[in-house]
């Protein structure tokens, strides 16, 4: 588990400092896409399969392919390289891993573990056991339906507007000056 | 059960990191969506770890709503981007100071 855990880990930062170092964005939107995949593994062994197939189908599929097409349509040019010694570079590098090292740190230390391993307030009634016995995909779902109810009423509230604003936004305009 | 729990925790911060700097740094406006959506995967990875070690299944259930909402965003700005493209403006987010017609 270990081990997957570190491929998977490495594939993912490397695709996430893909995306951000590529001068075309045709390479950052690859990048992505490795990185995404690699973060359904993780996902994975973390007990959410569900979740890593969501990411699958939703990201590396449906987001990442509307990117593609966008960019093939749009075609934009290479941009100029970032150069590391450059101070806006520089500053924006170093207060990353100041950030990181801050979140790693707290990590480590545990600010949310005791020292046991125990969490603060105790466990919650799903444990991975649980969940297994029960289904996780029927767990995910019923949770969903009862307890989580109004933010998923919300959420396609949501899809709706934005359906409705990238139709207004995309529709052909014969009055542009 | 709590070794990898760091690991997942520190990857996260550093995507969200790179996601931050992506935003900040890069001029075309669709790698800066890209940036957007490496941040909301950081936050989803958080999301799913902290469910998984806490033995709770919000963390779940909201990370279905972020890709929900990240979904709608990318829909959202892609269709915005496109316009700006249209209307014969350079893919260049510095050149974009004006918010008008």
């Amino acid at each position: 588990m270990t081990v997957i855990f570190g491929i998977a880990a490495v594939l993912a930062f490397l695709g996430a400092v893909g995306v951000v170092v590529s001068r075309r964005t045709i390479y950052s939107a690859l990048s992505l896409v490795a990185n995404m995949v690699a973060l359904a593994v993780l996902f994975l062994l973390l007990d959410a399969q569900f979740l890593a197939a969501v990411q699958i189908i939703v990201y590396a599929g449906a987001v990442m392919v509307l990117f593609v097409f966008i960019i093939a349509l749009l075609a934009p040019g290479a941009e100029e390289r970032l150069r590391p010694l450059e101070l806006r570079v520089l500053v924006g590098g170093i207060a990353a891993i100041a950030f990181t090292a801050v979140i790693g740190r707290l990590a480590l230390n545990g600010i949310t573990v005791t020292a046991a391993g125990a969490f603060h307030g105790g466990f919650g009634p799903f444990s991975p056991q649980a969940v297994d016995a029960h289904g996780q995909v029927q767990t995910l779902g019923e949770q969903l339906f009862t307890t989580f109810l109004l933010p998923f009423e919300v959420t396609s509230l949501l899809l709706l507007v934005a359906a409705v604003g990238a139709v207004y936004l995309s529709r052909h305009r014969r009055t542009t000056r | 059960m709590t070794g990898l729990f760091p690991g997942f925790l520190i990857l996260s911060a550093a995507m969200f990191a790179l996601g931050a700097l992506g935003v900040m740094l890069r001029r075309n406006p669709l790698v800066v969506f890209m940036s957007i959506e490496l941040m909301l995967n950081a936050g989803n990875l958080a999301l799913i770890t902290y469910a998984r070690y806490t033995h709770t299944m919000a963390g779940q259930v909201f990370a279905l709503i972020v890709i929900a909402v990240a979904a709608s965003e990318v829909v959202v700005g892609l269709a915005l981007i496109t316009g700006v493209y249209r209307s014969g403006r350079r893919l260049d987010i510095d050149a974009l100071s004006e918010m008008r017609e």
